[in-house]
């Protein structure tokens, strides 16, 4: 397998394991961590795209919002509902503020040269005499 | 209420609180002062993408000429328009991404008359062919034979890309959008060609074909839109050039 093909495999890896977390979020985990969604359906299937692709956050997000779910500690109930996003945004930040322009500037820089003019044409043999 | 969080806040509608306001200031500077810069690197790291451009000015050209199909269809004109003048030689493809080859497969040799609009880029011409029943006519008569040159074996460093985006359709870019906008037009039909980084006898874009002339095989679509090296015979056929390759040849620079 070479390398065009493993990003292949694993982006299409990563999409079903996103269509698996988005149907059961979506059909039922929804309903356990924001109340606002209870009843209501139509819009769901527009989130499927998002999940897709970001369902690690959401499986996390999942995880943290059923760890407070039920609590009566309001601080509790804060720490794990806003806070635990909240805490993570500035490393976020800081790795992101690296990551894109490294892999911008990485990206240029990696691009395969131009070959030069000089040889870039050579005749190796006269054309066949006319019999 | 006492006790309550002293950390300044930004809200949209109320007044930026004192303590945010240096902030705001220094990252609204880096951010419009950055992108300005990101902007202006990025645009300078592309290449000229030359003049190449569909010719709709032109409007809808109608052209007669000898029709090859091989490698890839080629109008050779014997009778042309205001744009395009008589010994002119015409890269052909369909509307989009696709080639007319399935359209002229039997009128290989003939005189037809085709109507299109063209596509030029420097001394490339190239006619993108009306979808309708009307847009390729055989005609009765005799079709002049097209001179061939062939001027060797060459061994040649470039880039293989397809001909209707390096005429004119897009721009010709580098990196994946690239290749993967080129290797749709080259399944779609679309005439391969390969732009040299040194010209042969003044040109530097050949129309591709196998070492026999025939039309190129699928495994090429791995190898176009980077620089590669590649070997075979370069003949001048009417004003177009075509190399005809030895894939065993192929080398990625």
């Amino acid at each position: 397998m070479n390398g065009g093909s493993m990003v292949v495999w694993l982006a299409t890896l990563w999409l079903y394991a996103g269509g698996a977390v988005a149907a059961v979020f979506l059909l039922f985990g929804i309903d356990r961590v924001d109340g606002n969604a209870r009843g209501a359906y139509l819009f769901r299937p527009l989130l499927a795209p998002g999940v897709l692709l970001l369902w690690p956050l959401v499986l996390w997000r999942w995880w943290t919002l059923e760890a407070v779910s039920g609590t009566s500690d309001d601080a509790a109930y804060d720490r794990g509902r806003y806070q635990a996003v909240r805490a993570g945004h500035a490393r976020v930040w800081s790795v992101l503020a690296v990551l894109v322009p490294a892999v911008l500037i990485g990206a240029l820089l990696m691009r395969q040269p131009v070959p030069d003019s000089k040889g870039a044409a050579v005749r190796l043999d006269a054309p066949a005499p006319k019999q | 209420m006492s006790g309550q969080n002293q950390t300044p806040f930004f809200i949209g509608y109320l007044p930026i609180p004192h303590g945010l306001r240096l902030f705001l200031v220094v990252v609204s500077g880096l951010l419009i002062g950055g992108f300005a810069a990101l902007a202006l690197a990025i645009g300078t790291a592309q290449g000229n993408p030359g003049t190449g451009d569909f010719q709709w000015g032109w409007g809808p050209q109608e052209v007669t000429g000898r029709l090859e199909i091989r490698p890839y269809p080629l109008l050779h004109v014997t009778t042309g328009s205001k744009h395009i003048p008589a010994g002119r030689t015409l890269l052909l493809s369909g509307v989009g991404k696709k080639g007319v080859r399935p359209r002229v497969a039997k009128l290989d040799g003939r005189l037809v008359r085709l109507k299109g609009f063209a596509l030029k880029r420097g001394e490339i011409d190239a006619l993108q062919v009306g979808d309708n029943n009307k847009a390729i006519v055989a005609l009765d008569g005799k079709a002049p034979a097209v001179k061939v040159e062939p001027l060797g074996r060459w061994r040649l460093k470039g880039e293989i890309c397809d001909g209707k985006c390096l005429a004119g359709a897009m721009r010709p870019g580098r990196g994946l959008s690239h290749r993967a906008c080129a290797n749709l037009c080259l399944i779609g039909g679309v005439p391969p060609v390969f732009v040299s980084s040194a010209p042969v006898d003044g040109n530097d874009f050949f129309v591709m074909g196998d070492s026999k002339g025939n039309p190129l095989p699928p495994e090429i679509l791995h190898h176009v839109s980077v620089y590669v090296s590649l070997e075979g015979t370069v003949e001048r056929r009417g004003n177009i050039m075509v190399f005809k390759v030895d894939l065993s040849s192929l080398k990625v620079l």
